[in-house]
């Protein structure tokens, strides 16, 4: 595979805040890249900066291996989807649709030839002679999509572009735009602050904090193997003990609990780490050979039908959620009540010492 | 209760009487000046009957007209020159970010709240210090100078409403920033440029403080022209002079409103009338 895109240390500031910081990144052609992270964190800055909008304060951009820092963005080989959609009100969807291409004079029946395709790919193509403003939200985005796709840029940037719509449609598109990305083969670079948007639907992640990529891989890693207590903390629920490593391989929750996990190298006895287990990898009760077991007490339900999120204080002040899936009780008298003792466990290595 | 008719005390009852008496106040003069103008006699008091007497009387004096086109080439200079720097001011001003705009911001209103006559005598000064000879063309970039705010005002309105992204959208589908501007921006603000540029030739049309000082010798727009003749007397050709600048400022000021509207209505943008004017 080729690249795409090279960032080469950028930074961008804004006045006195620093909105991205020393941002070296590759980005190979083909890819569906997804910068994840909550808002602030600099990923649609990072989008601008590639778009044109913005450019870097240090650092440079390479696109398709040529830097853009002298290109404008109506040169850049890249089209946007943008968060609000943008489009334009005072044309139809056929021409919102065919801007791009009759700025770059494309004969007219080639135009006509791939509009008609392009509303295809998205679905959408009764409706090439409405106003934008008689659209609803799911059938705008399409037409953003399409008024972008249109162009067959190199690379597609997508800021946050289910963003306005609801569950169930952003469920829908999310499938459609991976079937589309495959289809067309084009690089998508999909900025979201949903982590299960990004899971679900990118090749690799790059997971943002304030102007910093904290973690990148495939979404498997990102979601299993965090590293580091921002990764863990907003990806997922996720359980963060903090304790002190011991000798013999265990780490003490507060006075007097142990918990035996599989310690990273040049981690010393006395060192402060924070320990995560995911949720759904506690098993309630149902304890198996080799699997770390505790004691608690149970401080809360809460029933969400494909499964039921526990609260349990294991003493010391530690508290641990765990979802226990609905094939277990699934009637309410099979209910576990708070107060009530419960053990809970899980294998070793689905425990994360995070430093 | 009685259906969702108000209770008495929700509206008193001097209310429409209130409005009543002000209607009456600012529009029975203009009524009576409209209606003498129409008179067949000399009396300012007595309706004599209807004729068109006085209206032959003002097109047939060649100084009058020539007043009258005057006045009309300084509104529609000053309306293009205007609408055309004000509409760019209110671009850079809302899109530019720029030490200097919240400075240009302030002093772009000082021109709505310098009185007018402070304004006209340091034309006046102005002009006369440097050594300009007061013409048409003295009036008209006086006019100008100060329609340039209210052009920016009211663009501006329209500019903060329209989405940054969209202009960014174009660029990113290949528009040149001053492709962006004709394709995009320019439609989405017309209504206010249309507004904007017809309320500004009203303004001109009627201005006289600010021509009084800036104005040569001959010709002279219509207001000073007026004001020089009725030192000699009025006769009831004034009449029939206000009540043509009347006509020409209330079809400017009704254009502005229902043009934006209209065409609207046909799909081209949003109505901005109501919160330019």
């Amino acid at each position: 595979m080729s690249e795409a895109i090279r960032f080469e240390s950028v930074s961008k500031r804004f006045g006195d805040t620093e909105a991205v910081r020393g941002l070296d990144l590759t980005i190979e052609r083909g890819e569906f890249f997804s910068l994840l992270g909550p808002s602030g964190c600099g990923k649609t800055t990072t989008l601008r900066m590639v778009a044109g909008f913005e450019q870097p304060t240090e650092g440079r951009i390479f696109l398709e291996g040529q830097p853009v820092a002298e290109v404008p963005p109506y040169e850049r080989n890249v089209n946007t989807v943008f968060q609000s959609y943008a489009l334009f009100e005072n044309l139809d969807v056929f021409e919102n649709i065919a801007f791009g291409l009759k700025r770059r004079k494309v004969p007219r029946d080639e135009i006509r030839r791939r509009v008609t395709e392009t509303l295809e790919l998205v679905q959408l193509p009764a409706r090439s002679d409405a106003k934008p403003r008689e659209l609803s939200g799911g059938q705008k985005q399409r037409v953003a999509l399409a008024r972008a796709l249109v162009n067959r840029p190199g690379v597609l940037l997508l800021d946050e572009p289910l963003g306005a719509l609801d569950l169930k449609l952003r469920r829908q598109m999310q499938i459609e735009l991976k079937q589309i990305q495959r289809e067309v083969g084009i690089t998508f670079v999909y900025v979201t602050h949903d982590q299960e948007e990004a899971l679900s639907m990118s090749d690799r992640i790059a997971v943002m904090d304030a102007g910093e990529v904290k973690q990148r891989g495939l979404p498997e890693d990102i979601y299993e193997r965090p590293q580091g207590e921002f990764v863990a903390g907003f990806i997922g629920i996720s359980n963060l003990l903090r304790g002190v490593v011991e000798d013999g391989g265990t780490v003490r929750v507060g006075e007097a609990l142990r918990i035996a996990c599989p310690l990273p190298e040049g981690c010393a006895p006395g060192q402060e780490v924070n320990l995560s287990v995911r949720p759904e990898k506690i098993a309630v009760e149902e304890i198996e050979d080799g699997m770390v077991s505790l004691e608690g007490t149970i401080v809360s339900r809460v029933y969400l039908g494909v499964s039921t999120q526990i609260t349990v204080s294991l003493g010391d002040g530690a508290t641990l959620v765990a979802l226990e899936q609905a094939t277990y009780r699934a009637r309410a008298d099979e209910r576990w009540e708070p107060g009530m003792q419960i053990t809970l466990g899980w294998h070793p290595e689905h425990c994360l010492v995070l430093r | 209760m009685r259906g969702d008719r108000p209770r008495e005390f929700d509206r008193p009852r001097f209310l429409p009487v209130l409005m009543g008496g002000f209607l009456i106040w600012t529009f029975a003069p203009i009524a009576i000046v409209v209606l003498f103008s129409f008179n067949s006699g000399q009396s300012l008091q007595n309706f004599d009957g209807f004729s068109t007497q006085w209206y032959s009387d003002f097109f047939g004096d060649e100084e009058l007209r020539q007043s009258l086109y005057t006045s009309l080439e300084i509104a529609t200079v000053t309306m293009i020159v205007a609408t055309l720097l004000g509409s760019l001011l209110a671009y850079g001003l809302v899109r530019a970010r720029n030490r200097l705009s919240p400075v240009t911001n302030v002093v772009m209103l000082i021109p709505l709240v310098v009185p007018e006559i402070v304004a006209g005598v340091t034309a006046l000064l102005l002009f006369t210090q440097l050594g300009f000879r007061l013409s048409v063309t003295t009036i008209i970039i006086a006019h100008i100078t100060f329609s340039i705010s209210y052009v920016t005002v009211i663009v501006r309105g329209r500019l903060v409403a329209l989405n940054r992204e969209v202009e960014e959208a174009a660029m990113d589908l290949g528009a040149t920033r001053l492709q962006t501007l004709r394709l995009v921006v320019v439609p989405g603000v017309w209504p206010a440029i249309l507004a904007a540029g017809l309320l500004t030739f009203a303004l001109s049309f009627d201005d006289f403080v600010l021509s009084f000082f800036t104005t040569g010798e001959s010709p002279q727009p219509l207001p000073v022209r007026i004001y020089s003749s009725i030192r000699f007397g009025v006769t009831p050709t004034i009449n029939a002079i206000g009540t043509l600048m009347l006509f020409v400022s209330l079809t400017t000021i009704a254009l502005a409103l229902a043009l934006p509207r209209l065409l609207g209505r046909r799909g081209h943008t949003v109505l901005i009338g109501r919160d330019a004017l």
